[in-house]
């Protein structure tokens, strides 16, 4: 079959595969854009942030109405529909999936179904429903991404074994249910299973969940877990798990001792490996790190020149707006501009009751590398719009310079979170100082204000709180 | 496919968009006429390198560019190879249109760094691996420059680095490199501005960075070169006399005979017989450097200011390829469309104010050149030939030339020479 030629082949749909279609695409390339599953997007669109917010934001009604009894609201116990909820989720997903294909037509992004393989260094082979095609490149980006990780000891091949993949498509609600690894993932999943009235357990290797985020932002999630889940056991380890009828047999280990125990379900969620394998890699000569992820440079470029690879695949945070940044970077050096994927703020968002986000240093790195920095806090408690929706267990903080007042650091616990963070990225990336998040005006009533009196405290004179000390405090 | 701006010679690869001859939507032209550039040597048009239609222009008139620029795109055209772009470590490009002192803003060493830009003291975004504090855009821009933004004191609060910070560091460097660079170039004192509207109307204009360029060089030449102006007249009723006889066989072969391609000849008769005039002094190696060619450099007054082409191989030519070559270079001053490359490597120059209406007066040679002619208008006079009362046509010759290589002799017995060879023109050295 006749090779069809491109300038740029794009291997992978998601938030990375197709911000680098798209962009080179706006800036006059020939693209081609590969992907094996039947719905563009990628793990995020189709397996991840977006099912996993669709469902948090369902369940919370459920939460909510059971707080409200105190303000005089009283709500009947609510009826649960599965199915509905399911394809109601999937309906957000199809219409997104949908419109990025809307989108790769009217950019002229050719998109092909199918996976890819390499040939060699300037050639893929794509498996298709209607057979091989061959595509011959000037340029490669790689976007394959990842999938959740599951130890060799935990896959029974039981489907009451879950990764977050099963868990999103939420078959029942188990009555008990272990979440294994309490990061960003665990902690939103077992919050949606809690919610919909599964005795969740989560159990951590680590001595404290949500790791990444400061011991103070985490503080408010542990809280809400404590009282939502039936426990979280840090620093244990699971040893074992087999099937026993209709329930997994877990043999976990807290402080050297031994516990077993049986579970309707089991999410794992350790992490998450690089789809690395059956792709032909090794065809084109493309090198890996002793983790298996790609190996790129700044510029995002493999060993092999033309081949560039971005997002899940190259480790770092996994995050789609990284993958997406990574994409513009990809695509800036394949047109010969001067770009790097260099002294980038990723922020980090974790979707839990209440949310976590964080931006820049934090304190704990700091702590780590011995940098002395000035932290302001602000405690949600002192905040008028989070008082008028019972949402007080919040915090803004801001890590900065002692020397130049720099803003080096941004962290926020409390409802809507995530969406706070992005004025204090571009903070960060503006370089801009306390004194400028201080002197610009944030209007009231609302939580942006959060960011503004932390900047406050930092001189000693916020409005709605009151620090004795002039000087701001070095953490320790 | 992104077109970028090709690479246009040696030491010339910025310059400042003074006319655009293209816009979006348009179908470009292999070789068609995209832009005019402006530098310190000239206003160049820049051709395309590739064809097919704009959908994309980037710059604007006013604009300061550098080779390997993208300006525009086109799509649709057939593939040509355009400017590599610039490599990851390549030198910076200053957007300053000072070719030679456009040294990488990285330069190393050499360059004294102005006091401002001591080293600061490490602080808390320093360790934990944080950038300067610049917007991003900003921070793009210096790495594009391969500026290192950790040597720029930031003015906003806080140390922010803004761009007046950089182009106020990029201006430092240029000065601080030009200062070293020529040493006998010390600022005189901070010139004044004087307030003319007190005494009556006035109008005020740019000057133009063809015109800055002028002043600087004129500036440099005149004071580092010892001028000596050495005046005679020529003889040259013979040469109107052949002129006059050939003047239709030259309209037949499509050209003008004019006096200008007579004084080329003439002009490199004399050199060839003193090549001190047709050489150039190195300073940095102190070694003169004598020419075997013949690149004679044409001052031409144009709208814009003055232009010098350069006429090739003079001694290889004759008569009639010069007239052509003459008027071409000409008419292409005047429309600007010269090429950098049609106004370098000039041996000696020629500055004929004849048509418009001159004597004698002082030309200022033309650096790294050491001598320069300049021809006024001719006058009939009453002159003694041969012990006879004469009327001859006198036209007026005056030479430049560099003292410093130049001794009055040789500079004498050369005028001698050029005036034999204005007077000694054949009919076999016009025929066609």
């Amino acid at each position: 079959m006749q090779a069809i030629h491109t300038e740029v082949v794009v291997i992978g749909a998601g938030p990375g595969g197709y911000a680098a279609a798209f962009y080179a695409a706006d800036l006059g390339k020939k693209v081609i854009l590969i992907e094996q599953d039947k719905r563009l997007g990628g793990v995020c669109l189709n397996r991840g942030c977006i099912p996993s917010k669709a469902l948090l934001h369902a369940t919370k009604l459920i939460a909510e109405a059971k707080e409200s009894g105190f303000r005089g609201i009283h709500f009947e116990n609510p009826r649960l529909d599965l199915d509905e909820m399911r394809a109601w989720k999937d309906s957000i997903i199809e219409k997104l999936s949908q419109g990025v294909k809307g989108l790769a037509q009217r950019r002229k992004v050719d998109v092909i179904s199918g996976r890819g393989f390499f040939e060699d260094a300037g050639k893929l082979r794509v498996e298709t429903e209607q057979g091989q095609q061959f595509i011959t490149f000037d340029n490669a980006i790689i976007a394959v991404g990842s999938k959740p990780a599951m130890p060799k000891a935990f896959d029974l091949g039981n489907p009451r074994v879950m990764t977050s993949t099963e868990a999103l498509e939420i078959q029942d609600i188990p009555e008990s249910l272990l979440v294994v690894g309490g990061g960003y993932i665990g902690m939103e999943l077992g919050t949606v299973y809690a919610t919909l009235g599964s005795k969740v357990v989560v159990v951590e290797a680590l001595d404290s969940i949500l790791a990444g985020a400061d011991a103070d932002l985490a503080r408010p999630v542990i809280k809400y877990a404590e009282k939502n889940f039936r426990e979280v056991r840090v620093k244990t380890k699971v040893l074992k798990m087999s099937t026993t009828g209709k329930q997994i047999k877990v043999v976990s280990e807290t402080d050297g001792k031994q516990k077993e125990e049986l579970y309707d379900r089991v999410l794992v969620s350790v992490g998450r490996a690089p789809n690395c394998a059956d792709f032909g890699i090794e065809n084109a000569k493309i090198e890996r790190d002793e983790k298996g992820f790609i190996k790129v440079n700044l510029q995002q470029q493999t060993n092999v020149p033309n081949i560039y690879a971005i997002g899940d695949v190259v480790g770092g945070l996994m995050l789609a707006h990284k993958a997406s940044k990574e994409a513009r970077v990809a695509v800036g050096t394949i047109l010969g501009e001067n770009v790097a994927f260099e002294n980038v703020i990723i922020p980090a968002v974790v979707f839990t009751d209440p949310e976590v986000a964080w931006a820049g240093l934090t304190e704990a790195e700091a702590r780590v590398k011995d940098i002395q920095v000035s932290v302001a806090k602000f405690p949600w408690s002192a905040s008028g719009r989070a008082l008028s929706f019972d949402r007080t267990d919040g915090l803004t903080k801001i890590i900065a310079d002692p020397q130049t007042e720099r803003v080096l650091g941004v962290g926020i616990v409390g409802a809507g979170a995530g969406e706070l963070i992005a004025e204090a990225v571009l903070a960060i990336e503006m370089g801009a100082s306390v004194s400028d998040l201080a002197k610009t005006v944030h209007p009231h009533p609302t939580l942006s204000e959060t960011l503004m009196e932390a900047a406050e405290v930092f001189y000693g004179h916020s409005t709605h709180t009151f620090t004795r000390k002039k000087e701001p405090s070095p953490s320790e | 496919m992104d077109v970028r701006l090709p690479k246009l010679g040696e030491g010339a690869d910025t310059g400042t968009v003074v006319g655009l001859f293209v816009k979006e939507g348009d179908l470009l032209k292999k070789g068609q006429t995209m832009l005019e550039l402006e530098n310190e040597k000239a206003v160049a048009a820049i051709p395309s390198p590739a064809e097919g239609k704009i959908t994309r222009l980037n710059i604007k008139v006013g604009d300061k560019i550098s080779v390997g620029q993208v300006i525009l795109a086109v799509e649709g055209g057939a593939a040509a190879p355009a400017a590599p772009a610039p490599q990851k470590a390549a030198p910076a490009k200053a957007p300053v249109t000072t070719g030679p002192l456009a040294q990488p803003a990285t330069a190393p060493a050499p360059v004294p760094q102005p006091a401002e830009n001591a080293p600061r003291a490490e602080t808390a975004a320093d360790k934990a691996g944080f950038p300067p504090a610049a917007s991003p855009t900003l921070r793009a821009v210096a790495r594009d420059l391969g500026i290192n933004l950790h040597q720029i004191q930031g003015s906003a609060p806080g140390g922010r680095i803004v761009l007046a910070d950089l182009r106020g560091y990029i201006q430092r460097l240029q000065e601080a490199a030009s200062v070293q660079r020529e040493p006998s170039q010390k600022p005189v004192g901070r010139p004044e501005q004087t307030d003319f509207s007190k005494w009556g109307p006035i109008a005020k204009r740019p000057m133009s960075p063809l015109r800055q360029t002028i002043s600087r060089r004129m500036v440099e030449n005149w004071t580092t070169i010892p001028h000596v102006t050495q005046f005679d007249e020529a003889d040259i009723t013979g040469l109107m006399e052949l002129r006059k006889k050939f003047a239709a066989a030259y309209e037949g072969a499509g050209t003008k005979l004019t006096l200008t391609p007579f004084s080329l000849k003439a002009a490199v008769i004399a050199l060839k017989k003193h090549p001190i005039f047709n050489s150039s002094i190195d300073e940095v190696a102190h070694e003169l450097i004598t020419k075997e060619y013949y690149h004679l450099g044409l001052a031409v007054d144009t709208e814009a200011g003055l232009m010098v082409p350069v006429i090739r191989d003079v001694d290889r030519k004759s008569l009639a390829d010069l007239s052509k070559e003459v008027n071409s270079l000409a008419e292409k001053a005047r429309e600007r469309k010269l090429s950098l490359e049609e106004m370098r490597g000039g041996t000696f120059t020629i500055s004929n104010q004849g048509g418009i209406g001159g004597a004698h007066f002082t030309p200022i040679v033309n650096k790294p050149e050491v001598a320069i002619l300049g021809l006024g208008r001719a006058q009939l006079k009453v002159v003694v030939r041969n012990k006879q009362i004469e009327q001859r046509l006198m036209m007026p010759v005056c030479i430049s030339y560099d003292h410093r290589v130049i001794d009055g002799g040789v500079a004498a017995r050369f005028c001698q020479d050029l005036l034999s060879a204005f007077e000694g023109f054949k009919e076999e050295d016009v025929k066609i």
